[in-house]
C-alpha cells in the first residue's frame, strides 16, 4: 500500500480540503447554492476491481487512464450480448462517452481500504437465501416477479441513495428558504427535502423512496432518510435502512455526494460511498417509464408463449 | 333584482384578489408562492358542471359515487368543434377504461392541477419546480430562460415570466394522450395552455387556465378554481407510485396461470 500516494489523494479529496474558491455560490437565504442541473455519470465501479485490493486512489496519471478505457468503450462492446436486443444508445447522449464525467481519484465509490459492500449479517443470508429460493422458477410469473426498475417503480439513479447508472445519470437541484429538491430525470421521481430538521413521519408510513429530512451542517447539506419499505430492498436491505447523504459544494462545477447506508439487519457494519456530481447544460427530459413499458408486457408475454410452445413439444412427444 | 345584481357584483369582486392583500414575498420580491396547494372541488370528475351518480362499481356504494360539482369552465360549456364533440361523447362512454389516469399515467396540464392530490411548488429565482403527489409527476418551469420544447411529452415544456404580481406560465409541447378529467374531456397536441397563478389571500391562490388547441375547440377557453395551501403543521407531500397499484388491470392477463386449466 502506498501511503505517502493514499495520503495525497486524500487531502485532495476530502470536502473540507478541497481548494475552496473565493465564494462559493449561495442563494439568497445564505445556504450554500446547490441549484443546477447535474450528473453522477462514474468511471469507477460502486466497488473496488480484486486486482485493485488495498488501493484506494489512483495516480492522476492512472486515474486518466482508467478514464480513458472506460471511455473508450462503446455503448454495443458494453452492453455485450444484450446489444442486439437494447435501442440504440450512439444519441441524446446516452453512451458514457458523450456525458461530462467529474474526475475522481477514486478507484471504487465505496471508500475505505475494501471498497466493497461489507458481508452480510447471517440473519441477511438466510433472508436473501430463502428471498431467492422463493422467486426461483417464477422470475416470469407475473409483473411482481420482475425487478423494480423493469416495473417502472424504481431506478438505481432515484434512490436514495442516489447511484450513478449506465446512461441518464441526470438530476436537478432547486432551493427555496426551506426545501432542497432532487428532481430526478430516469425514472421520473422528486424528493422535496424540508432543511427543518423537521421529525421523520410516522413509523407506519414506508416509502419505497424513505422520508427524506435535512438541516445544514456549516455548508453540507445533510439528508436523514428512514421509513423505507421491506421492498425497496438496497442491496438486501430491510425495512430499518437509514441512510445519511451529504451534499457539499466543492467549485462551480462539482458536489461533492456522499452517503452512508446503515442496516444491522443486513450488514456486518455501515458503509460510506463518494461520488462527484459535475455540473451539466441539461434540460433534464421527462422520462415516462410506465407509460411507454412496452417491455414488462413482451416480457411476461413471451414467457407465456415460451411456456405454450414448450407443453406442445412436451404432448408431441408423448403421441 | 337590484339586490341580485348587487349579489352578481360582489360575487364578481370576490373572484378577484382580496385588495390590499399583501402576499408573502421571496428574496426577489415576488410573491412567495411556495407551499402546498390543493383545489377543493370536483373538477377532476368534469369540468363541466354535473350531478351525481353512481360510479362503476356497485359494490363499493357511496365511496364509488360521482360527487357533484358546478362548472369551472368560463360560461360554463367546452366549445368543441362538431367533430371533438363526437370524439368526447365517445370518450365519456368509454371513460372506465380509457381514462388515462385510472392506467396511472402522467395527468399533463392542467389536469396536474386539479387531481384530487396536493402538489408542492418550490420557488427560486430562475427556476420554479412543481412537484405533484399524483404518480410522482413534476414540472421544471424556466424563469430565465424561455426555451422552446425540445419534445412533446406528457407534462410539456413550461416556461414562465411575472406580469405584476402574478406568475404566468405559458405551456408548449404537450402530447395528445393526457385528458382533462374523468369525464373524457380530450384535446390534441396543438394544445397550448397559458396558467396564471395570483395571489388571492392568505393561503389562496387563484388559478387561471386559458385552452387554446385550434384542432379541437372552436375558440380558446379558461377554466378558473382556487388553491388553497395547506397549513397543517409538518405538511408534506407523500409518496402515490400508482404504478403497483395498476399492475394487474394492465398486466393480470399475461400473469402465470396457476392451478386450473389454462
Amino acid at each position: 500500500m502506498n501511503v505517502w500516494r493514499a495520503l495525497i489523494a486524500a487531502i485532495v479529496l476530502s470536502a473540507a480540503a478541497w481548494p475552496q474558491p473565493a465564494a462559493l455560490p449561495r442563494t439568497p437565504h445564505g445556504d450554500p447554492n446547490l441549484e443546477g442541473i447535474w450528473t453522477s455519470a462514474s468511471v469507477v465501479p460502486l466497488e473496488r476491481p480484486a486486482e485493485l485490493n488495498g488501493q484506494e486512489f489512483y495516480t492522476p496519471a492512472e486515474a486518466a487512464e482508467n478514464a480513458k478505457r472506460v471511455l473508450g468503450i462503446s455503448s454495443w462492446e458494453r452492453l455485450g450480448a444484450q446489444a442486439r436486443e437494447h435501442y440504440n444508445m450512439s444519441q441524446y447522449g446516452l453512451d458514457l462517452s458523450q456525458v461530462k464525467v467529474a474526475s475522481t481519484l477514486r478507484t471504487s465509490l465505496i471508500v475505505g481500504p475494501e471498497g466493497r459492500v461489507p458481508p452480510f449479517t447471517a440473519e441477511a443470508r438466510q433472508r436473501l437465501a430463502e428471498r431467492a429460493a422463493r422467486n426461483r422458477g417464477h422470475q416470469f410469473d407475473g409483473p411482481e416477479n420482475r425487478p423494480l426498475q423493469e416495473q417502472c417503480l424504481m431506478y438505481s439513479t432515484e434512490g436514495p441513495p442516489m447511484l450513478p447508472s449506465a446512461y441518464n445519470s441526470n438530476l436537478q437541484i432547486v432551493q427555496d428558504a426551506r426545501h432542497v429538491a432532487i428532481v430526478q430525470e430516469m425514472i421520473h421521481s422528486t424528493r422535496v427535502i424540508p432543511t427543518d430538521n423537521s421529525p421523520h413521519l410516522a413509523p407506519e408510513i414506508r416509502q419505497w423512496a424513505g422520508d427524506s429530512r435535512g438541516r445544514w451542517e456549516g455548508d453540507t447539506l445533510v439528508v436523514d432518510t428512514t421509513n423505507f419499505t421491506d421492498r425497496t430492498a438496497f442491496r438486501g436491505s430491510t425495512e430499518h435502512l437509514h441512510l445519511i447523504e451529504r451534499f457539499t459544494r466543492v467549485d462551480a462545477d462539482t458536489i461533492l455526494y456522499e452517503f452512508t447506508a446503515e442496516d444491522p439487519h443486513t450488514w456486518t457494519r455501515p458503509w460510506t460511498a463518494q461520488i462527484t456530481l459535475a455540473r451539466i447544460e441539461g434540460p433534464i427530459f421527462e422520462f415516462a417509464c410506465h407509460e411507454g413499458n412496452l417491455g414488462i408486457a413482451n416480457t411476461l408475454s413471451g414467457a407465456r408463449a415460451a411456456e405454450k410452445a414448450a407443453a406442445e413439444a412436451a404432448r408431441k412427444e408423448s403421441k | 333584482m337590484h339586490a341580485r345584481a348587487f349579489a352578481l357584483l360582489i360575487a364578481a369582486a370576490m373572484a378577484r384578489a382580496q385588495p390590499g392583500y399583501p402576499p408573502p414575498r421571496d428574496a426577489a420580491g415576488k410573491p412567495d408562492l411556495s407551499g402546498i396547494w390543493q383545489v377543493m372541488n370536483t373538477a377532476d370528475w368534469n369540468l363541466e358542471g354535473h350531478a351525481a351518480s353512481a360510479g362503476n362499481l356497485p359494490q363499493l356504494g357511496a365511496i364509488g359515487a360521482i360527487p357533484p360539482g358546478e362548472s369551472v369552465v368560463e360560461g360554463g360549456t367546452i366549445p368543441y368543434l362538431a367533430e371533438a364533440a363526437a370524439r368526447r361523447k365517445q370518450n365519456f362512454a368509454n371513460r372506465w377504461t380509457a381514462d388515462p389516469e385510472i392506467k396511472c399515467y402522467l395527468p399533463g396540464v392542467p389536469r396536474a392541477t386539479y387531481l384530487p392530490y396536493p402538489f408542492q411548488i418550490v420557488q427560486s429565482q430562475k427556476t420554479i419546480l412543481f412537484s405533484y403527489e399524483y404518480a410522482g409527476a413534476a414540472r421544471i418551469v424556466n424563469m430565465d430562460s424561455n426555451k422552446q420544447a425540445p419534445i412533446d411529452s406528457w407534462m410539456g415544456w413550461s416556461n414562465g415570466h411575472w406580469e405584476g404580481d402574478t406568475l404566468v406560465i405559458d405551456v408548449t409541447g404537450l402530447n395528445d394522450k393526457t385528458w382533462f378529467d374523468r369525464a373524457g374531456n380530450f384535446h390534441s397536441a396543438a394544445l397550448r395552455v397559458t396558467e396564471r397563478y395570483p395571489p388571492r389571500g392568505a393561503g389562496m391562490l387563484n388559478y387561471e387556465a386559458t385552452i387554446d388547441d385550434p384542432q379541437t375547440f372552436s375558440r380558446p377557453w379558461k377554466i378558473r378554481m382556487i388553491l388553497y395551501r395547506h397549513e397543517e403543521e409538518n405538511a408534506r407531500l407523500l409518496e402515490f407510485k400508482c404504478v403497483e397499484f395498476v399492475e394487474e388491470l394492465l398486466y393480470g392477463h399475461l400473469r402465470k396461470k396457476t392451478g386450473g386449466k389454462p
